[in-house]
C-alpha cells in the first residue's frame, strides 16, 4: 500500500495552456471531462466560466487561461476540463479547471522536481510548488491550492498591468 | 382531542419512558449523580408541562417526586432500595394517570394516594415502605382497597341553604373526591307540589364513603355549612362495602334505618368471605384488560417520531426524483407517444404530492423554539434586574426543520440584544411614562411563498444619527455619504458594528449583528431592522417556507435558463424590445399601469441574441412590483435546489441552481435581491449627478 501510495503521490498531470506546459499532482486530480454545456453565472468575475452538471451535482468551472492572464479564446476539440478538489478556507471544495489540452501522467521521483527558480518572475513564487525538466522543456508544477483560490485579484501574475516580457 | 393536550401526551410518554430507562440506570448505580440529575430534570419538566397543560394532579404528583430527587441531589438522602421502589411504583403510577387524568376508576385514586403519601414519608424519613409494597403487585391492590374503611354520612341541609349561596352538589362533589362514593338522595321531605318553595331544598343524602378518609376529612368538606345542617358521620365498616353484592340494594333501602343497614352490611361482609378469591380473579382479569386497553391505546398512537436523519433523507430522495421526473417529462415529449405522456404527466402529479407530502413532514411549529426564550427572557431579566414579560404571537406557524435549528442561535442572539440594550431598567422606564415591565413580543406569520419573523421589544430604540457617528468613526461609510433611514438600519449588519457603548457580559461579545445577518442569510433569509426612539426596535426575519426545492418559472435569456421562485411571480407580459432600451424613466406601461422595470440583459450582462419581443415577468416583493425582462418564458418547473458553491458566495443575486432535464445548469434568481442592488445602484446614481 505505501508503495502505491508513493508512487500515487509522484504522479502528475500535465497540461498546456497555450505553449507553456503545467502540472498538478494526480492526487488532487479525480477526472478529466470533456466540455458541457457551461452556465455562465451573472455578475461573476471573467475567469470563473460558469457551472456545469456533474452527474446532478453543480461544479464550478474556472478558466484557467484567464486566471493566467491569458486571452480567452474558442474551445477547441482539446479542451477540457480536469475535475480538481482544492482547499479553500479550511475546506475542502471541488472545482473544474478549463484547460486547452492534457498531456500526460508523469511518474517521477520526487528528487526530478527541481525548486522554482526565482529568475523572470513571471508567475508569483508561492503559485508554483516546482519544476520538471522533461525532454527539453520545463514543465510547472502547480500549487493549486492558491492558483485557484477564490481571491479575484489573486491574479496568476505578479502585476497585471505589465506585459509579459 | 385538543391538539395541544394530545403534544403533552405524546411528550409525556416520551419522558415517563425516559424516566424508566433512566431509573434502571440508577438501580444499578445508585450513587451516579449525573442519573440522579437526570431523573430531577425529567420530573421537573413533565411537572412543568403537566401544570401549563392543566393536569393538576400528574403536576402535584410529580411535584412530590421532584422534591424527593432534589433532596438525593443535595445529598439530604441517599438512594435506597426504598427509595428506588417507589420510584418504578411512581413511573407505572404516571402511565396510569396518563390514561385516567380524572382518577376516575376508584382503585387508580387510592393507588395515587398511598402513592403521595408513600412519598411523603420518605421524603420525613419514615420508611413508606407499606404504601409502596401496597402498589406493588396486583393482588394487594384488592387487599388495600378491602382495608379502606366504609363511612356512612347522613347530610341533611337546613331548607335555607341554597339561599346563602352554597352549592350542596359541589359539597357532594368534594366528598367524592375523598374517595369511593355511593350516594343515595332521599325524598321524603318533599313537600305537595303547590307548597314547593324552588329556592328551598327539601332532599336530604346519605353518602357512604369509603377510601383513606377519616371522619375528620369527611367533617371537613362540611366545615362552612355545618350552622345549617344536620350532619352524621358513622364509621360502618373496617372494609369497603361499596363493593360488596348487594349493598346498593341495602343501601338505597330508605324504609332501614341505619343501625338495621349496619347489622344487614355485616352479614354481607361474612357472605362475601368466600366470594373473595373470586373477586380477586375477577380484579386480576379487569386489571389485565385495563393494561390491554392501556396497549391497544399506544398501538393506535397518532403521531410518530422519526430520527431527522431519516427525513433528511427522504427529502433528498425526493428532490432526486423531482430531478427524475424533469428528464422523465423531457424525454416523454421529445418521443412524442401519448400513452408516454400520459404516464410522465401522472407521475409528474404524484412526485408533487410526495413532495408536498415529504414538505409537510418536515415543518415544525415555530413553538418548538419559544420555550428556550421564554426561559432566557426569564433568567437574562433576572440576572439584569429587569422586569421583561415575554409574548407570542403566531406560534403554530411552521417552518422547515432545518430552518427552525439554524435560527435558533440569530434570535438567541436579538432576544439577547433587546434585553441587554433594548428594553430599559424599570425606574427609567417609568421616567420616560412607559409602564415598568418592559415587553418582547415575537409576532410569527405567513407572507406569500415566505415567513415573517418579527421581534419586536419596547425599549429605548435605536438613534440613527448615532448609527450614522458610528459607522463614520469605525470608517464603514464617509461622512458625505447620504444614505435614507433604511440604508442606516442596515449598517448595523455591517462586520465590525457593535452600537453597545460598553462590553457586557450578555451581550457585545464582539460576535454582532453581522453573524445574525450571515446566519440568517445561510438560511436563504433576510433580516431589516425599524426603529424608533423610546417606542423601541423591531427586528423583521423573512425566511423561504423550505430550502430544497422550490416552485418555479423556468425561463431564458440568451441561452441561459434561470428559474423565478413562483411565489414571487406575479404577472407576465410580452412587450417589444424597444420598451426597454433608451428610458428615461425605467418604467413600463402593463395593464394601464406605470411599472418600474429592471432589464434583466443588461442586469446580468448578456449581449448575445436580442429578441425583439420581450416577456416581462412581474414580481411582487412586499409590495413593490417590479417587471423584469427575458427572452422567453418556458413554463412553471420544480426546482431542486442546489448550492453554487463558495465560488460564487459573491454574486447574491443567484440563490442556488438546478439541474434541468436535459443536464444542463438552471440558475435560480432571487428577484428580492435584484430589486434591492437595483434600487441601490439607482440611489447611488442619483447621488453620483
Amino acid at each position: 500500500m505505501s508503495i502505491e501510495n508513493l508512487n500515487v503521490s509522484n504522479s502528475y498531470l500535465s497540461f498546456k495552456l497555450e505553449n507553456e506546459t503545467f502540472a498538478v499532482t494526480v492526487e488532487r486530480v479525480h477526472e478529466i471531462l470533456e466540455i458541457p454545456t457551461v452556465t455562465k453565472v451573472p455578475k461573476s468575475p471573467d475567469f470563473m466560466t460558469g457551472v456545469i452538471n456533474l452527474r446532478g451535482n453543480v461544479l464550478p468551472v474556472i478558466d484557467t487561461r484567464i486566471k493566467f492572464g491569458l486571452a480567452k479564446t474558442d474551445f477547441t476539440i482539446d479542451s477540457c476540463i480536469i475535475v480538481l478538489s482544492i482547499m479553500m478556507e479550511n475546506e475542502q471544495i471541488t472545482i473544474g479547471a478549463l484547460v486547452d489540452s492534457v498531456q500526460e501522467v508523469l511518474e517521477l521521483s520526487s528528487e526530478k522536481i527541481l525548486p522554482s527558480p526565482a529568475l523572470g518572475n513571471k508567475y508569483k513564487a508561492e503559485f508554483i510548488q516546482g519544476m520538471i525538466k522533461n525532454d527539453e522543456h520545463f514543465i510547472m508544477v502547480l500549487n493549486i491550492d492558491e492558483v485557484f483560490s477564490i481571491n479575484e485579484l489573486h491574479q496568476m501574475k505578479e502585476n497585471t498591468s505589465e506585459t509579459i516580457i | 382531542m385538543d391538539r395541544f393536550k394530545a403534544v403533552f401526551f405524546e411528550e409525556a410518554t416520551t419522558l415517563i419512558n425516559e424516566l424508566e430507562r433512566v431509573s434502571l440506570l440508577l438501580h444499578n448505580n445508585p450513587s451516579d449523580s449525573s442519573i440522579i440529575e437526570q431523573i430531577f430534570r425529567i420530573m421537573h419538566t413533565l411537572k412543568g408541562n403537566s401544570t401549563m397543560f392543566g393536569f393538576y394532579r400528574i403536576g402535584d404528583f410529580t411535584h412530590h417526586f421532584e422534591t424527593l430527587y432534589d433532596y438525593i441531589r443535595e445529598g439530604k438522602m441517599s438512594v435506597t432500595d426504598n427509595v428506588l421502589n417507589i420510584t418504578f411504583a411512581s413511573v407505572d403510577h404516571l402511565r396510569v394517570l396518563l390514561t385516567d387524568v380524572e382518577l376516575e376508576n376508584s382503585v387508580h385514586k387510592i393507588n395515587h394516594e398511598n402513592l403521595i403519601r408513600g412519598l411523603i414519608e420518605v421524603l420525613n424519613g419514615t420508611s413508606g415502605e407499606e404504601s409502596i409494597k401496597n402498589n406493588s403487585s396486583d393482588h394487594k391492590i384488592e387487599n388495600k382497597v378491602s382495608d379502606s374503611p366504609t363511612y356512612w354520612v347522613k347530610f341533611v341541609p337546613k331548607k335555607g341553604l341554597v339561599r346563602k349561596g352554597t352549592n350542596v352538589l359541589f359539597l357532594l362533589d368534594d366528598l367524592s373526591q375523598l374517595g369511593a362514593t355511593y350516594t343515595v338522595s332521599n325524598t321524603e321531605r318533599l313537600p305537595d307540589f303547590k307548597k314547593l318553595d324552588p329556592a328551598d331544598i327539601y332532599i336530604y343524602w346519605e353518602i357512604y364513603v369509603s377510601g383513606t378518609v377519616t371522619e375528620n376529612s369527611i367533617r371537613d368538606v362540611f366545615m362552612f355549612v355545618e350552622e345549617d345542617c344536620e350532619l352524621e358521620i358513622r364509621k360502618i365498616s373496617e372494609t369497603n362495602l361499596l363493593d360488596q353484592d348487594g349493598f346498593s340494594a341495602i343501601a338505597r333501602d330508605v324504609s332501614l334505618s341505619i343501625d338495621e343497614k349496619i347489622s344487614k352490611f355485616g352479614g354481607l361482609v361474612t357472605n362475601s368471605s368466600s366470594k373473595n378469591r373470586m373477586k380477586e380473579v375477577r380484579s386480576k382479569i379487569e386489571k389485565a384488560n385495563e393494561k390491554s386497553i392501556v396497549t391497544s391505546k399506544d398501538n393506535s398512537i397518532s403521531s410518530i417520531r422519526v430520527a431527522s436523519e431519516k427525513l433528511d433523507e427522504l427529502m433528498s430522495l425526493v428532490s432526486e426524483l423531482v430531478t427524475t421526473q424533469a428528464r422523465l417529462n423531457l424525454v416523454s415529449e421529445q418521443i412524442a407517444s401519448s400513452e408516454l405522456v400520459s404516464i410522465s404527466e401522472n407521475i409528474e402529479k404524484i412526485t408533487r404530492q410526495l413532495r408536498d407530502n415529504t414538505f409537510s413532514i418536515c415543518l415544525i411549529p415555530i413553538e418548538n423554539l419559544l420555550v428556550r426564550f421564554q426561559r432566557l427572557v426569564r433568567d437574562l431579566s433576572t440576572q439584569l434586574n429587569k422586569d421583561v414579560v415575554f409574548v407570542s404571537e403566531g406560534a403554530d406557524t411552521e417552518l422547515d426543520k432545518n430552518i427552525i435549528e439554524n435560527l435558533a442561535d440569530p434570535l438567541m442572539h436579538i432576544f439577547r440584544n433587546s434585553l441587554d440594550h433594548g428594553i430599559e431598567s424599570g425606574e427609567e422606564r417609568v421616567k420616560k411614562g412607559k409602564p415598568a415591565q418592559g415587553k418582547i413580543l415575537l409576532k410569527a406569520f405567513y407572507s406569500g411563498n415566505s415567513v415573517i419573523i418579527q421581534i419586536r421589544d419596547d425599549g429605548k430604540g435605536i438613534d440613527p444619527e448615532m448609527i450614522r457617528q458610528k459607522a463614520i468613526s469605525k470608517g464603514l461609510i464617509t461622512a458625505d455619504q447620504n444614505l435614507d433611514r433604511r440604508q442606516i438600519f442596515d449598517l448595523i449588519f455591517l462586520p465590525g458594528f457593535s452600537t453597545a457603548e460598553k462590553v457586557s457580559e450578555v451581550s457585545g461579545r464582539g460576535v454582532g449583528m453581522d453573524v445574525v445577518k450571515r446566519q440568517i442569510t445561510e438560511i436563504r433569509g433576510e433580516v431589516e431592522v425599524e426603529s424608533v426612539i423610546n417606542e423601541g426596535t423591531t427586528i423583521n426575519i423573512k425566511l423561504p417556507l423550505t430550502l430544497s426545492i422550490i416552485d418555479g418559472l423556468l425561463v431564458k435569456i440568451n441561452a441561459t435558463h434561470f428559474v423565478i421562485p413562483l411565489g414571487n411571480v406575479d404577472k407576465c407580459f410580452e412587450a417589444n424590445h424597444e420598451e426597454f432600451v433608451d428610458k428615461i424613466n425605467d418604467l413600463i406601461i402593463l395593464d394601464g399601469e406605470q411599472v418600474p422595470f429592471i432589464y434583466l440583459r443588461d442586469e446580468f450582462d448578456i449581449k448575445e441574441n436580442c429578441p425583439q419581443l420581450h416577456q416581462v415577468v412581474v414580481v411582487k416583493q412586499d409590495d413593490r412590483r417590479v417587471a423584469l425582462s427575458v427572452d422567453t418564458i418556458i413554463g412553471e418547473y420544480q426546482a431542486v435546489l442546489k448550492p453554487l458553491g463558495r465560488l460564487y458566495k459573491n454574486v447574491d443575486v443567484i440563490s442556488g441552481a438546478t439541474i434541468l432535464g436535459n443536464g444542463e445548469v438552471a440558475l435560480v434568481v432571487d428577484p428580492n435581491r435584484i430589486i434591492k442592488e437595483y434600487i441601490f445602484n439607482q440611489i447611488n446614481n442619483e447621488v453620483l449627478q
